[in-house]
């Protein structure tokens, strides 16, 4: 595939694959099985710019497009899954709709430490009773004279645990329904805002997902994002985008199973040969390269065409599901080529096999994708 | 004058399954060691400021290394890109280069890495310097630039020497005398969106086709093959500072130990 990559591309890739072998892959298991946010990586990882990909330069970001953005997530969760989620999470759904719909005073204020990595972000839309159904969200944002009062209970944050800058899906206006939903920002530290217990989670242990509870917490009227009852739009605007993310890096874990599985039939011996000789193995392993191929170039269209400003909302759509299914299909194979040890700690795809299994389910799961898929294959036909 | 340090590089050849070299952009990568003659340049760039030249001698493919050194931080890139130098061996490579070199005087400082990744030669640097009619120190660790002059340490034989060189002077930089920055994301989208890789052709040069390219090269590669080194276990049987002992005695005999 790489042939087929411009040279900034290839060495983007290059760039991000050698600080990822170098520093993350080293401590990859550890910080998994220790559920601990690697923030001497994170510190390293602002500072080379992965905290601001497509943010302008004017603004203290790298200036890249949507795939070097789609390679970056690709290389890291190749490595680990939880770091690639915590880079995916804040580009795409806290730092893009801060670009696309925030005022300059706000891009200036929230996007320029967030880029450099000084200020994390997350996305806080899903609720005990709300996730899929983005519009049954409870949370409200009451006008009070210059301020919001903001009531909310957000769970399974990403990044929740470490966030600075979150965008808080709540209603502005609780009689107008899913047009009522507008988007405030609550930072860290302010009165009322609590950060919950993290949740103790079967994969992508290392991001600290966490709810976030919001009790009469008072911000002002300029953090509003966009205008008032905008909210769903931004949530979806925000998630075409974030789809490309889970899917690129659903690539990743996927590209890591093919990789491990190859490496380990290349040494593992029955019948008195490596295992790379038995037709089973050669079968599951052309199927997983071919998936793990079909799946990247889905998310390279995707990402092309949102770099050309074209219409990419069925193409996310269609990758994140794709790739997503790939990748658990693919951590499943890895299992069973390695047998009982892939089933062991002592292996790396026993901890891909967890890590790919909610990609099927965050940022939209493949059902509600496969609704997004079929309306727009139905009304556009 | 500003300081000038000019960092000879070379885009490696990544990759040769079943012994085949195809030299393409995603099969090209920046020579490791030469990475770290770069890191020294810019470590003394931001320690007294000047300029950071890299200069590689190469076919198109190369330019994405080039980038990668001006996302490092490298002022500019020159890269000596013609058909004509197709084919060279180490000397004509170093002819090239110190012509190349003599293009962008005045200069004051010349690095090299020790070696490279894929011929391993470690001919190129001490070449161009004789080429150019400069002083070179190899093997350096560790270097400091004085008003009029440059006091270099290298180890060598479990001795550490310690020379005083005049300017204009070249040296080839250690492996493990400096670890080598990441490239940066921001760095890279300069390097490939606003700026450029220069080249130079033969024409540009002083130089005859006689003395570049296969024409200018006095060795040949005749051929290539892949070497599989059989490995082979070996079982010793005695008591355990016997086998200490044997092991330590054969050790001795490959030339593993002092």
């Amino acid at each position: 595939m790489d042939k087929l990559l411009a040279d900034k591309h290839i060495a983007v890739r290059r760039s991000v694959r050698a600080f990822c072998e170098r520093e993350l892959r080293p401590i990859a298991a550890e910080i998994d099985q220790e559920a601990r946010f690697p923030w001497e990586i994170f510190e390293k990882m602002g500072a080379l710019g992965y905290f601001g990909i497509q943010v302008p330069q004017a603004l203290g970001g790298a200036g890249l497009d949507a795939i070097s953005y789609a390679i970056i997530i690709e290389e890291i969760s190749r490595v680990c899954g939880a770091m690639g989620l915590c880079v995916t999470v804040h580009n795409s759904v806290a730092v893009y709709p801060l670009m696309a719909f925030g005022s300059a005073q706000q891009k200036d204020r929230w996007v320029r430490p967030m880029a450099k990595g000084d200020k994390i972000g997350a996305f806080c839309l899903t609720e005990p009773n709300a996730g899929s159904d983005a519009g049954a969200i409870s949370a409200t944002a009451i006008a009070d004279g210059d301020h919001y009062i903001l009531n909310a209970n957000k769970v399974f944050v990403t990044n929740g645990g470490v966030a600075d800058i979150c965008l808080i899906f709540a209603r502005t206006d609780p009689a107008a329904g899913r047009k009522g939903i507008s988007v405030v920002v609550a930072e860290r530290g302010a009165p009322g805002f609590v950060v919950g217990d993290l949740e103790d989670l079967c994969g992508m242990r290392a991001n600290p997902v966490s709810s976030i509870r919001l009790y009469d917490c008072r911000v002002p009227r300029e953090n509003l994002v966009g205008k008032t009852g905008q909210g769903l739009q931004i949530g979806m605007a925000a998630l075409d985008t974030g789809r490309m993310g889970i899917a690129a890096q659903a690539v990743g874990i996927a590209q890591a199973a093919l990789e491990e599985a190859t490496q380990y039939a290349k040494q593992r011996r029955t019948f008195g040969v490596t295992i790379e000789n038995h037709q089973a193995i050669q079968m599951m392993i052309a199927d997983m390269a071919t998936q793990v191929a079909a799946a990247r170039l889905m998310v390279y269209r995707a990402a092309e065409l949102s770099t050309r400003k074209l219409a990419f909302s069925q193409e996310s759509a269609m990758a994140k599901l794709f790739a997503s299914e790939v990748a658990c299909k693919v951590a499943d194979m890895a299992v069973q080529i390695h047998g009982g040890y892939g089933y062991s700690k002592a292996y790396a795809v026993e901890r891909i096999y967890r890590d790919a299994r909610v990609t099927r389910i965050y940022e939209g799961t493949s059902e509600i994708h496969k609704m997004v898929i079929a309306r727009s294959v139905i009304q556009n036909s | 004058m500003t300081f000038h340090t000019i960092v000879c590089i070379k885009a490696v050849v990544a990759r040769a399954p079943q012994g085949r070299i195809v030299r393409t952009t995603d099969n090209s990568c920046f020579n490791p060691f030469d990475r770290v003659a770069l890191e020294a340049a810019l470590q003394l760039k931001a320690h007294t400021g000047g300029r950071v030249t890299v200069l590689s001698m190469g076919p198109p493919a190369c330019e994405v290394v080039m980038a990668e050194a001006l996302a490092m931080g490298a002022d500019r890139a020159v890269l000596a890109c013609d058909p004509a130098f197709a084919g060279a061996d180490t000397l004509a490579t170093s002819t090239t280069l110190a012509a190349a070199i003599e293009t962008m005087a005045p200069y004051d400082l010349v690095l090299f890495g020790t070696r490279t990744a894929d011929s391993d030669t470690g001919q190129v640097g001490p070449q161009t310097a004789v080429a150019l009619n400069i002083p070179i120190i190899t093997g350096v660790h560790q270097f400091t630039c004085m008003e009029d002059r440059l006091e270099v340490e290298r180890t060598m034989d479990h001795l550490v020497e310690s020379f005083a060189v005049d300017f204009p002077a070249a040296l080839t930089i250690r492996p493990g005398a400096l670890q080598s920055r990441d490239i940066g994301l921001r760095g890279l989208a300069e390097a490939f969106d606003d700026r450029q890789v220069e080249r130079l052709q033969l024409a540009d040069l002083t130089l005859s086709c006689a003395q570049v390219g296969e024409a200018g090269s006095p060795t040949r590669v005749v051929s290539m093959r892949p070497l599989r080194q059989n490995r082979q276990g070996q079982f010793l049987q005695g008591e355990p500072a016997d086998l200490a002992d044997k092991l330590i005695q054969q050790w001795t005999e490959k030339g593993l130990l002092d």
